[in-house]
């Protein structure tokens, strides 16, 4: 009788992403003493991801899989699933992704967990328990998937990737799965715009919310921002209902979801929604006047004070400490 | 003249949720049930494009009977039909089993251009139910989007990506998940909120769709929920008073000895 291969697979448009995905991969697969594998259209990203810890990649030379589209990457990975029956299938959780896994795993006839914020295996190794936050962030809860592949979809910078080993050997199989032609097309696509460093790469984060009481204020936030060498983010309402900023700089669950080492939440109360796209982040200090502010239960440091007070001091400290 | 179905969910305010502290579970009680918001936007899309090319608006909502306000409030801004899809054997289904459900029930209306809904709902944040409806109906579909413009058979539909903006082109029947930038959902008048009880509804069971027990809930479900917790942050509560000069000082000592600020 053949045995079951259980094989990991991953899968992300966006390379870096894929490599997070590998690192993860890389431990679930070697639980369960199985191959990491992973779909690649061109033979250089092949070589990339087996840098990077893929032990085999799927080699699809089609021109419909150049630029990513659901319904071509949806027939490419449903075909292969189909015939190699992989254990897990973990998607980068962009929004690509996320119009992927769940048509991919109608398709399949399987479950699938978006966002997840935590994967493992349980103690028998059998099945993946896959995290995840629900009710508006108030829930976690925690899934398995009752049919195979079990699919997740998984957040960038929730796992980090294996340095790149240039010697890696890995194995490179070309193939054709049957890819049918997309049932719409892309007429024009327009990179946004995006002042200074991006929320998602940003390893300090300075975020404001509606403690600041006049958008003149911003200044406070912005000279604070520039001496520490941060990003600027804000709170939903800041975006949403007061367009201080623009809609991609605020955090939250419905919005940016962010990883930063540093993460200054000034002024916000921390409502669960804004809590929630905070919860990776390294350490958490806020400051607010009011100290029974439910941020302060959600942080790791804390002043309780008037930011308007409290900022400027700050930042002549960080500023001395950059001299000195 | 185009025909369209607009999926509508209820949801609880989450933003009104509170835990309670002794019994470390959610206090559901008193919390508003609301159209969830990109639903909302669905909605309003669906009523714009009819005022622009004539047509007719069906909406669906799969939920508990209280669902029945959602659609009355759907048929206030503007939609001319709905039907509540209400059955208790739809307990603890998972998006697969809601997206069968609603795939059995569009399948029986039959005769449509155009499905909207929102991108995710507000409670679950899943992105799962479009995608998964589009597979079962075997339609194109158009996610995150920010514009619909339709001309004859044809559709275009503008993107929202994390990092770019997209333009799409397609065909109809199609299904178009929306964001909430794709438009401000109106208040409806009090004159269309009289109108709107007069306006036709329907309430279908699983047994209206041909479905069967095995099809439907919990047992229907591909996905299964093994516990849920209430979330905490575990954090370290660090929290200082007193002068602020003293507590900045404090702060940015105890930072650079974490190692996230340097100097």
């Amino acid at each position: 009788m053949a045995q079951e291969k259980r094989d990991v697979w991953v899968f992300s448009e966006q390379p870096q992403h894929a490599f997070e995905l590998l690192g993860k991969g890389k431990a679930l697969s070697a639980e369960l003493g199985s191959e990491l594998v992973t779909l690649a259209s061109t033979q250089s990203s092949a070589d990339e991801y087996i840098r990077h810890g893929a032990d085999k990649v799927l080699l699809v030379n089609n021109p419909l899989l150049e630029e990513f589209h659901v319904d071509t990457y949806t027939d490419a990975l449903s075909e292969l699933a189909n015939e190699h029956k992989p254990e897990v299938i973990l998607i980068g959780s962009t929004r690509n992704g996320l119009e992927l896994a769940p048509r991919l795993a109608e398709r399949l006839k399987t479950g699938c967990v978006t966002e997840a914020t935590k994967i493992e295996l349980d103690a028998d190794k059998k099945f993946l328990l896959m995290d995840r936050v629900a009710m508006g962030g108030n829930i976690m809860e925690t899934h398995i998937s009752r049919s195979k592949p079990q699919i997740a979809t998984v957040p960038k910078g929730l796992f980090s990737q294996n340095p790149p080993d240039p010697s890696r050997k890995g194995q490179v199989i070309v193939t054709q799965p049957k890819i049918k032609p997309p049932a719409t097309k892309l007429l024009e696509k327009k990179p946004k715009e995006v002042k200074g460093v991006k929320l998602s790469d940003a390893s300090i984060i300075v975020s404001f919310g509606r403690g600041v009481r006049k958008k003149e204020d911003l200044v406070l936030i912005e000279d604070f921002a520039k001496a520490i060498g941060g990003a600027i983010g804000c709170s939903r309402p800041i975006a949403e209902d007061l367009r201080w900023l623009p809609e991609e700089q605020y955090i939250g669950l419905s919005g940016q979801k962010v990883n930063p080492k540093l993460y200054f939440a000034c002024g916000i109360s921390g409502q669960i929604q804004h809590l929630t796209g905070i919860r990776n982040s390294k350490v958490i200090v806020s400051i607010n006047n009011d100290p029974k502010a439910p941020i302060f239960e959600f942080s790791d440091y804390g002043i309780v004070g008037d930011l308007y007070v409290i900022l400027p001091i700050l930042t002549d400290a960080v500023r001395q400490l950059a001299k000195s | 003249m185009v025909k369209i179905i607009v999926l509508v969910k209820q949801v609880l305010q989450t933003a009104e949720l509170k835990i309670d502290k002794a019994s470390k579970g959610i206090v559901t009680q008193g919390v508003p049930r609301v159209i969830s918001e990109t639903d909302k936007n669905a909605i309003e899309e669906a009523v714009r494009i009819k005022e622009k090319h004539g047509g007719k608006i069906t909406a669906i909502s799969m939920g508990s009977p209280e669902a029945k306000e959602a659609l009355r409030e759907a048929l206030a801004m503007g939609v001319d039909e709905a039907i509540l899809v209400t059955d208790p054997r739809f307990e603890g289904s998972d998006s697969h089993a809601v997206a069968s459900v609603l795939a059995a029930a569009v399948t029986k209306i039959l005769d449509y251009d155009l499905i909207i809904c929102g991108a995710y709902s507000e409670d679950m944040f899943a992105f799962q139910v479009g995608p998964r409806l589009a597979e079962l109906c075997n339609l194109p579909q158009f996610t995150y989007a920010t514009k619909i413009t339709l001309e004859g058979g044809k559709i275009i539909v503008e993107r929202d990506l994390e990092n770019e903006r997209q333009i799409v082109e397609g065909k109809t029947p199609c299904l178009v998940t929306v964001v909430r930038e794709i438009n401000e959902p109106r208040l409806p008048t009090l004159m269309a909120i009289m109108a709107s009880s007069k306006k036709p509804t329907s309430l279908w069971s699983g047994d209206d769709l041909s479905l069967t027990e095995e099809e439907l809930g919990y047992n229907g479900s591909l996905d299964e929920l093994l516990r849920s917790t209430v979330s905490s942050g575990e954090r370290k509560r660090n929290i200082l008073q007193g002068d602020p000069k003293d507590a900045v000082l404090k702060l940015t000592k105890t930072l650079q000895q974490e190692g996230v600020l340097k100097g």
